[in-house]
């Protein structure tokens, strides 16, 4: 995250070069950055100050916004889409609002009408008003960065970069994405799932699967119809794949030479335990992907009515920091049961799903 | 003018796609003026005493990028999340993404 202030650092260490100001130091952790402030000398430690002052800024601007509510309207859907025009600083300029016409930028449109839709998938399914539950204004960023080839939530807003080109197109192109990193904020306001490990990629899979909710409910198809995919579109002509992720087969999204085999397990027997990724996040999501996607089969219909409900109220109700796949087992068990019945056919299907994917 | 021997590797992780990216450049076989800059960027960040781990504030999706140097026998390695790195951090991490193979 770079502000206004570290911009102008960055530029006083070019203006600077010969000097010995240490030009990676503001990587260094905030312990660290005390000890420079006592001990280093005084370039070292003017550096250390602005540095920490900067990301002190940032942090307390979070806090107090993350404290103000503002009174809005239950379910009122409010938008804006900015331009980061190739820079990395955020939110960029305003270029549009909500009701405000289409702007001639694609990026812009696509952020704009994923926001809705999952807003819309969100308050009209699961009578949720925004992200927080509380009308929080939908802020997307497009253009970050030159080449990025990533989209994320930053704790406030969407950011989507443009993709390289080569192997990646621009994020907004598949409105799943926009789905998933807005269910990262839901997640973020709800069960709060820690990004590592089972529960990080439990955090994952909850994006994937409401962002794939998302794109279900705006194309209208039911479980049969839908192709369960996270970001088709997304990778670049001649790049053999069809996506990033499959929901339905596991670890056949795309078979690349540039890229490598989708690596996701359909299996815990077959969980990542490296520790790359945060302990394979967007590695072992595929396992209550799969889950999902099973119970959502034989439960059938539109997947957003009975099994989204059912994942979204554990997610919002049940799940904590620390759960994890087993947790999330029982979780969507017990509610399959309180919301359909007992050894009903709906609680049936979601026990079978895990055991069929070797959680329990 | 004799340089050490310097080998760079840069292994890009996480993000929304996953897909992970290793970079290497052989710094001695660089043209003089990047090699130069990327041997001051590396002694001047006192590279070989960083951490092996920089924390971050974990935000969804972000990149964790490995930074490996080998010089002269000696090699060490820093894992940095891409919310803690600092302008410097990432013309580093940017220079070692575009010029390495």
């Amino acid at each position: 995250m770079k502000t206004r202030q570290k911009k102008s650092i960055r530029a006083k260490n070019y203006a600077n070069k010969s000097s010995h100001v240490c030009p990676i130091c503001c990587i260094i952790p905030p312990h660290m950055m005390d000890h420079i402030i006592m001990h280093g000398n005084d370039k070292m430690r003017a550096y250390a100050l602005q540095t920490l002052r900067s990301s002190e800024q940032f942090r307390g601007k979070r806090e107090v916004m993350g404290n103000v509510s503002f009174a809005v309207s239950p379910g009122q859907k409010r938008r804006t889409v900015y331009d980061a025009a190739e820079g990395e600083t955020l939110p960029g300029a305003l270029i549009r609002a909500e009701d405000g016409p289409p702007s001639r930028d694609i990026a812009v449109n696509e952020a704009y009408d994923g926001a809705g839709a999952t807003y819309d998938l969100f308050h009209d399914v699961f009578e949720r008003n925004s992200i927080d539950d509380q009308g929080l204004r939908l802020d997307s960023t497009v253009h970050y960065g030159t080449r990025y080839d990533n989209a994320f939530w930053n704790g406030n807003q969407m950011v989507y970069g443009d993709g390289d080109g080569q192997l990646f197109n621009r994020f907004t192109i598949a409105i799943d994405v926009i789905g998933h990193e807005l269910t990262h904020g839901v997640t973020q306001y709800e069960a709060g799932l820690i990004y590592k490990g089972e529960s990080g990629a439990l955090n994952e899979s909850f994006s994937d699967v409401f962002g794939s909710l998302v794109k279900q409910r705006s194309l209208n198809q039911s479980v049969n119809q839908a192709d369960w995919l996270i970001g088709a579109g997304l990778l670049a002509p001649g790049v053999n794949g069809a996506a990033l992720r499959s929901l339905k087969e596991p670890g056949t999204a795309y078979d690349d030479p540039m890229l490598g085999k989708d690596p996701q397990p359909a299996f815990y027997k077959d969980l990542y335990r490296g520790s790359q990724d945060n302990g394979g996040v967007h590695i072992n999501s595929s396992i209550p992907n799969h889950a999902f996607y099973l119970a959502a089969m034989e439960i059938g219909g539109f997947a957003w009515e009975k099994t989204g409900k059912i994942w979204y109220i554990a997610l919002r109700d049940t799940l904590r920091s620390r759960a994890n796949f087993r947790r999330a087992a029982s979780a969507t068990i017990n509610i399959a049961g309180e919301l359909y019945g007992q050894s009903s056919e709906e609680q049936l299907a979601v026990r079978n799903a895990w055991k069929t994917v070797g959680v329990i | 003018m004799e340089e050490k021997s310097m080998r760079i590797t840069v292994q890009r992780t996480g993000g929304f796609t996953a897909i992970p990216i290793t970079k290497t450049v052989d710094v001695t076989a660089m043209p003089t003026n990047e090699a130069t800059q990327l041997r001051q960027m590396v002694e001047a960040a006192d590279f070989f005493d960083l951490p092996a781990e920089i924390p971050s504030t974990s935000q969804p999706d972000r990149f964790v990028y490995q930074i490996s140097v080998e010089q002269e026998g000696k090699r060490h390695s820093v894992t940095v999340g891409e919310t803690a790195m600092g302008p410097d951090m990432k013309s580093l991490v940017d220079l070692l993404m575009k010029s390495g193979h």
